[in-house]
């Protein structure tokens, strides 16, 4: 009777094992083993231009301590030659040992002359189609060489690329004082019908009265870091290079670059600066809303909208403990900051104009509208389209 | 033991659509662009039109093989039902290939052993031996799943979505709506799920139009879906292949607290997996309505097909381009042939049962 109930029951467990094992199966990941001693886990890339091709330097974390290491990450760099990038990736597997992976690649920096030498689409193409290769990687491009950005020893992190995240974080972003790109906004912006796009732009100084690196941190492949002292980098990304099909043609000023994040209304707590007669002050954004809306009523016309609410951050002179207990801002500070914003948005609008770029995307606004009008205006637009600066200012009360 | 009717809806509102979620809308957005939609709105209405037929039959009380013969006779009857069980099998193959890239691509981070995939035929073996009628309790199990794996993809996915890039709608025009409509309908064969199942439950009050209303309530899930989908990646949809793996993953929260969207993605693959069984599994039961339900048959029958699909997903690895072009662009009709044209015309059979000889 029993076996006979067991028989009963014997499909159902097998079918739970069967399920199980399937569960296992799909969902196990290999249990999440990754053999580090045999993976270079490419934690960012720089990418330059060659006479023959590219040259990708890749920031690899490994699992031991080094003179990097403060308990953080410690990393090498492994630079490699080759016609594509792929090919470049490949030389790496081949002069390490270690198989390249590029899940946790969060940062692909652009070398200046790549940028503006040609499509950069011929050095993202390898990571558009690699499944591995997150599309949220930050995308950015750099003074000089990315080599020698992803080589230099930061003075604030273990490794430069993750110092360069840092300047890209949402506190950042919400400051307005940088313009973040991804993979995927990058190439929707180049797909589509604007073909244009944006990164940040990462300038690299010597940090005054810092420590230098050792001279035996680690590299291969003749990356920048060796031999003697490195000196210790700090990096910075308040410009914001302008693309057009996949190449630089424009550099936003530090100001342009705020006035275009005001413009798509991110800011939160971003400061700038202002006068108070002759008097500098500080003013805080503690409310933002910005747009572009294209009108096409008799000539094509771009509204550029900003709306803020401002406080009273700092003055650059000593003030009374009752102005400091205030956080209005006087309708003449307002005056001045109205004009102000005024000259970097038009200044940002001429900008993009003249270097082709459809910053704003009114082409694939227009397009998304009306597909006759789009026709109609396709290639006319941007020399024609006026701008329309609309400034509103407010003080916290 | 017999399928209700809560099973039924709960197939055709929440199972069927989780297997339009990993390459179609990609497959679509190829030839369509931002005018997906509309090629997956054609799908639906068509499916829908046959799932209406299909529980229509459920009415005369009868099986599939038993309506056939009333009016063919049984011969005829049996070489219907052995094509139809071919045409199951065949059409088992393109999401069992989809299946399988997804868990080799997206749930491992290098290439995964060539065998990782091979107990799902273990899996999809027991499956297809077992009676129709069991579906009905795995339905009922995968339908909250199915639910809470949907919903958390939209919750994660939709504040990424910009569905302005939805328009201008027909801007592929009718060519581009037109070619992704022909791409799609490998995807689309719901209503030749139930013609194996007729017998297996009572038509009640209603049932073809609750079950159809059904379908497109699952199939609006799946354009809601598609349409999140476009407005996150816009024109480069084209190139995300899975999906329902890669929308959620520009949630604010994942910075912060890890790939949480794993656990919905999760749920959905586990439903994945009993709904790319399922054609084996009614392929199966045509057999054996055809050959009759001896002892071993079943077990035979299922083994033999999941062996078969074994070899042809081994040798299809490198080859997937190819089944999708071939499913796509070639044997496309095929799909609408025994999933649409089929359950409409076998509504002018005859209705009275006859005695057969």
């Amino acid at each position: 009777m029993k076996f006979r109930k067991f028989l009963h029951t014997l499909p159902m467990k097998i079918y739970l094992i069967l399920a199980a094992i399937v569960v296992f199966a799909f969902f196990s990941n290999d249990f999440g083993l990754v053999d580090i001693q045999k993976t270079a886990i490419i934690l960012a890339a720089g990418i330059d231009k060659t006479e023959n091709g590219f040259s990708v330097t890749a920031q690899i974390a490994v699992p031991k301590g080094s003179d990097r290491t403060t308990g953080g990450t410690s990393s090498v760099e492994i630079e490699a030659e080759g016609e594509t990038v792929s090919d470049c990736i490949s030389l790496i597997f081949a002069k390490t040992g270690w198989v390249p992976k590029l899940v946790f690649c969060d940062l692909i920096v652009i070398g200046e002359a790549a940028a503006k030498g040609e499509d950069i689409i011929s050095h993202l193409n390898y990571f558009l189609r690699n499944d591995y290769m997150p599309d949220s990687c930050l995308l950015a491009v750099c003074e000089g060489k990315a080599g020698e950005l992803i080589s230099s020893a930061s003075a604030i992190d273990d490794a430069s690329s993750l110092a360069i995240e840092k300047l890209f974080s949402d506190a950042a972003q919400k400051s307005g004082m940088v313009a973040v790109s991804t993979l995927k906004d990058f190439a929707i912006g180049y797909y589509g019908v604007s073909e244009s796009g944006f990164l940040p732009y990462i300038r690299m100084t010597e940090q005054q009265g810092g420590q230098s690196a050792g001279g035996d941190s680690e590299s291969g492949g003749g990356s920048g870091a060796n031999g003697g002292e490195e000196s210790q980098k700090v990096y910075s990304a308040e410009e914001t290079a302008l693309f057009k099909k996949g190449k630089m043609v424009a550099l936003l000023s530090r100001e342009e670059t705020f006035a275009f994040s005001l413009l798509r209304g991110k800011v939160f707590s971003g400061t700038l600066n202002a006068t108070d007669g002759e008097k500098a002050v500080t003013l805080t954004v503690v409310r933002n809303k910005g747009g572009v809306a294209l009108k096409m009523n008799n000539a094509p016309t771009a509204e550029l909208s900003l709306s803020l609410t401002l406080r009273l951050c700092c003055r650059g002179v000593s003030a009374s403990i009752s102005d400091i207990a205030s956080d209005s801002v006087s309708p003449e500070i307002l005056g001045n900051v109205k004009q102000l914003l005024t000259e970097h948005v038009e200044k940002l609008w001429t900008t993009a104009k003249d270097a082709g770029c459809d910053l704003f995307m009114l082409q694939r606004t227009l397009y998304r509208r009306s597909l006759k009008e789009y026709a109609k205006w396709k290639d006319a637009l941007l020399p024609a389209v006026r701008p329309l600066p609309k400034i509103e200012l407010k003080s916290m009360k | 033991m017999k399928i209700s009717t809560r099973q039924v809806l709960f197939f055709l509102a929440c199972v069927a659509p989780v297997g339009k979620l990993i390459l179609l809308p990609a497959r679509l957005a190829e030839a369509a662009g931002n005018d997906l939609l509309f090629p997956f709105a054609m799908h639906y209405l068509l499916q829908a039109g046959a799932v209406f037929c299909a529980l229509l039959l459920a009415k005369r009380g009868m099986n599939f093989s038993e309506l056939l013969a009333n009016t063919f006779g049984k011969i005829a009857a049996k070489v219907f039902m052995n094509i139809y069980a071919l045409f199951l099998f065949f059409a088992a193959l393109l999401p069992l290939l989809e299946q399988k890239l997804l868990v080799q691509s997206v749930f491992y981070d290098t290439l995964p052993s060539l065998v990782s995939f091979s107990p799902f035929f273990l899996f999809a073996a027991f499956i297809a031996s077992k009676p129709l009628a069991s579906s009905g309790q795995v339905c009922d199990l995968l339908a909250p799943i199915a639910i809470a794996g949907l919903a958390g993809i939209f919750i994660l996915s939709a504040g990424s979505a910009d569905l302005a890039a939805l328009s201008p709608a027909f801007a592929s025009g009718a060519k581009g709506i037109l070619t992704a409509f022909r791409n799609g309908f490998g995807w689309f064969y719901d209503a030749a799920f139930i013609l194996p199942f007729l017998g297996t439950f009572d038509y009640k009050k209603h049932l073809a139009l609750k079950g159809t209303l059904c379908y497109l309530a699952g199939g609006a899930a799946v354009i809601l879906f598609a349409g999140i989908f476009y407005g996150i990646f816009q024109e480069t949809a084209t190139n995300q292949l899975f999906a329902f793996t890669a929308t959620s993953k520009f949630f604010s929260g994942i910075s912060t607290l890890g790939r949480i969207d794993y656990l919905f993605i999760f749920l959905l693959s586990l439903v994945m997996a009993f709904y790319c069984a399922l054609p084996l599994q009614a392929g199966v039961e045509c057999l054996l309505q055809a050959y009759g339900r001896r002892r071993y048959l079943p077990t035979i029958f299922s083994v033999a097909v999941c062996a078969a699909l074994l070899v042809v997903s081994q040798c299809t690895d490198y080859r997937f381009t190819e089944v999708l072009g071939a499913v796509g662009k070639q044997l496309f009709w095929i799909f609408p042939l025994f999933s649409v044209l089929v359950p409409a015309l076998m509504l002018l059979l005859r209705r009275k049962r006859r005695e057969i000889p």
